[in-house]
């Protein structure tokens, strides 16, 4: 079972899936779950406080707007514990954690710096294209299964 | 109890700032409600398609479908916020064209801010008090002409003013150094009250404005406590006697400076503060101290001056004292150094602030720095217009207090 | 500031989404709750929402998915069911993720279409589809083509 960083990070059909074929989608629900089920001090309504975009100057410098490094306090740790990525590169109407253009683009570069097996593919439009979609994730993820069972 | 103001927020990143709560919470204190247009995707992809503005960042993509269906009227709202993250340049051209959108298209009020993690509710809560009496006071505001005998206080971080008005005219008038607010407050009311020929029993409302009006007007039990905004643009408008039609407002204050576009004597588009201490009167104070001269000398003197001799611009009040020193070590004129210390200050106002409203003519300046004559000539430069400045321009929140106070006055 | 106590600590929560002919969020809601054994479930217009220990939501969407494994969908979510945090009510508009979600069941039918296909067929006999980060030049064939039909 490989953990599989999606973008979008809010995809149903992605998290779906990845999930639906043995493998844990990194998801920006399961960033978000961590932030409200820990105690701490009040900040409605994600529970990110203002100490998140201190954290995400890890992944971002200061000059780098708040909000891109507030997410990238619930990606960056994400991309680093991932073992492979599917990303879908026209995923224009993705909003709330995946609305911003600029982290989003960090966060794509940040995945193809990292030396993992990575998809990328774009929304199916048509019936042939769904069934060319659904076969090359389930072949990707096929293959990350052999992988794994071979080491 | 009144129902909250419903202030539509548009904006990108204030949850992943950390500082949703913060806005929330200053809407909240002023009885004001945020709230998110509710639009379909469909509404999205059409309004923003229509919006003509190509972003790449989905959430603002969204923020002009909500500005759209909110100027369309498919969704109401009392006022707009519009916020997006300090140092987004996509964000910053978003904000300030639908500000413009919902100004030009709409009665709404709006403002728009650009936060960082560290905005607070505290930053935010002049604006939303701003925003919410728009929106609830529109008939207080429509008030024209002073009756009966008011008195109006302006608690500011520099200075504290007060004014005794009868039947729409200025009989007394008091200022003095902001040190201990209430001592301060209650120094200026004996001034003007001593002015007028007058007791406290004789005063028949009392209003209060500046960053002390809730201590101040608690003390003095004041009919009306407001924000400096519309209190601001309402004694700014009075005073210049251009109550009616467009207007913009601009006090560059002590500790922070409002720009504020006025249409009938109601704000529309307001910013204020956001610019370090280099940009305030706090640093022509500052200037006027090394030159070795009163402040109400640096005007005159630095009319005499030319501000292109000596280069200075910087943003903080440390940077900016030392390139004053240095021209001065360099041998340059305490003229000319007078002359670009007003032209910093209100080059970096125009660039900071007043990007962020419409100008409109006329361009009324107030407030203890407008009698800076070198200040009111760089700024006029900049905008390439003859700036009004009003009689007891540096009264303008006592004024506007006292202007408004008189709609508190029960019949006898 | 005021401290913050979390809730559901140590539970998951899942959308079980239905895009079906067959089955209605309401008949899924049925099977849910016949097998839920104390997780919360709640029905909404697309769909369950699941909330429980882990394990629980497993089996429950596991034995969920079985109603019409081509056409329900599950995706994680951060809040509880219900939250006033994420309510429509209380924020005037859908929360800005629900948009993405707007726009993916537009899409979802094609992927169930594919799903129900590589039931029939062997993924490995279906061609990839186009890479979107390849951007080919114009072939010289082509070129000459198109050369030859503007002098013609």
């Amino acid at each position: 079972m490989a953990k599989i960083f999606i973008y979008p990070a809010t995809s149903l059909i992605l998290s779906d899936l990845v999930s639906r074929h043995g493998h844990t989608p990194l998801s920006s629900a399961v960033a978000i779950r961590e932030r409200i089920q820990t105690a701490g001090l009040e900040s409605l309504p994600l529970q990110i406080t203002p100490e998140e975009p201190k954290k995400g100057l890890k992944w971002a410098a200061v000059e780098v707007p708040a909000g891109v490094r507030g997410r990238m306090s619930l990606y960056g740790p994400q991309i680093e514990q991932c073992e492979a990525a599917i990303i879908i590169n026209d995923a224009d109407l993705a909003f709330g954690c995946m609305g911003c253009a600029r982290t989003n683009e960090l966060i794509k570069f940040l995945l193809r710096q990292k030396d993992i097996p990575k998809l990328d593919l774009n929304y199916p439009k048509n019936e042939e294209e769904g069934v060319q979609f659904v076969a090359a994730i389930k072949r990707f993820l096929g293959e990350l299964k052999k992988r794994e069972d071979t080491k | 109890m009144t129902p909250p103001v419903r202030i539509a927020q548009l904006s990108c990143g204030a949850d992943y700032s950390g500082v949703q709560h913060e806005i929330d919470t200053a809407a909240h204190e002023v009885n004001g409600e945020i709230f998110f247009p509710d639009i379909a995707l469909k509404d999205i992809r059409r309004d923003y398609d229509a919006f003509g503005l190509d972003v790449k960042s989905p959430d603002l993509k969204l923020a002009i479908a909500r500005a759209k269906a909110l100027v369309d009227g498919r969704v109401e709202a009392d006022a707009v916020f519009i916020a997006t993250c300090f140092r987004c340049a996509e964000a910053a051209i978003v904000r300030n064209e639908l500000r413009r959108f919902i100004h030009e298209n709409s009665k709404l009020p709006v403002v728009s801010y650009s936060f960082t993690e560290r905005t607070t509710s505290g930053t935010l809560l002049t604006r939303m008090e701003a925003l919410t009496t728009i929106a609830r006071r529109r008939a207080l505001l429509a008030r024209e002409t002073q009756q009966g005998i008011t008195l109006g206080l302006d608690s500011g971080s520099a200075t504290t003013k007060a004014i005794v008005m009868k039947d729409n005219k200025i009989i007394g008038t008091g200022w003095q150094p902001t040190t201990e607010v209430l001592t301060s407050a209650h120094g200026v009311i004996e001034t003007a009250l001593a002015e007028a020929g007058m007791t406290m029993k004789d005063i028949q409302a009392i209003g209060t404005t500046g960053y002390g009006r809730f201590l101040v007007g608690k003390d003095l039990n004041a009919n009306l406590i407001q924000e400096e905004l519309t209190v601001n643009s309402k004694g700014a408008v009075y005073l210049a006697d251009r109550q009616h039609g467009p207007a913009t407002v601009i006090d560059i204050g002590g500790m922070d400076n409002k720009a504020i576009t006025v249409m009938d004597g109601i704000p529309g588009v307001f910013t204020m503060g956001g610019i370090c201490a280099g940009a305030s009167g706090r640093f022509l104070e500052m200037t006027a101290k090394r030159l070795g001269v009163d402040i109400t000398e640096l005007g005159p003197l630095s009319m005499k001056g030319f501000g292109g001799h000596v280069p200075m611009n910087s943003y903080c009040i440390v940077f900016g004292t030392q390139s004053l020193v240095n021209a001065l070590a360099a041998g340059s004129t305490r003229e000319d150094v007078a002359a670009a210390a007003c032209h910093s200050v209100a080059e970096q106002v125009f660039e900071q602030q007043l990007q962020e409203v419409d100008i409109k003519e006329p361009v009324i300046m107030v407030g203890g720095t407008s009698l800076i004559e070198g200040l009111v000539h760089a700024m006029g430069e900049l905008l390439q217009t003859k700036i009004v400045v009003p009689h007891h321009s540096q009264y303008i929140g006592a004024v506007g207090s006292a202007l408004l106070a008189s709609g508190f006055i029960k019949d006898e | 500031m005021t401290d913050y106590t979390p809730t559901h600590v140590g539970t998951v929560t899942k959308y079980v989404v239905v895009e079906s002919f067959e089955v209605t969020p309401a008949d899924l809601a049925i099977r849910g709750y016949e097998i839920s054994n104390g997780a919360m479930i709640k029905e909404t217009c697309f769909g369950l929402v699941v909330n429980g220990k882990e394990e629980e939501v497993d089996r429950i969407v596991t034995e969920l998915r079985k109603v019409d494994p081509d056409h329900i969908f599950v995706k994680d979510r951060g809040f509880p069911p219900g939250d006033s945090r994420r309510c429509r009510a209380n924020l005037g508009g859908a929360r800005p993720g629900y948009h993405g979600m707007e726009y993916e069941m537009t899409v979802i039918p094609y992927v169930s279409h594919g799903l129900e296909e590589l039931k029939k067929h062997d993924a490995a006999t279906v061609p990839a589809p186009a890479d979107p980060l390849e951007h080919p030049a114009l072939d010289v064939v082509t070129l000459k083509k198109l050369i030859d039909a503007q002098e013609s």
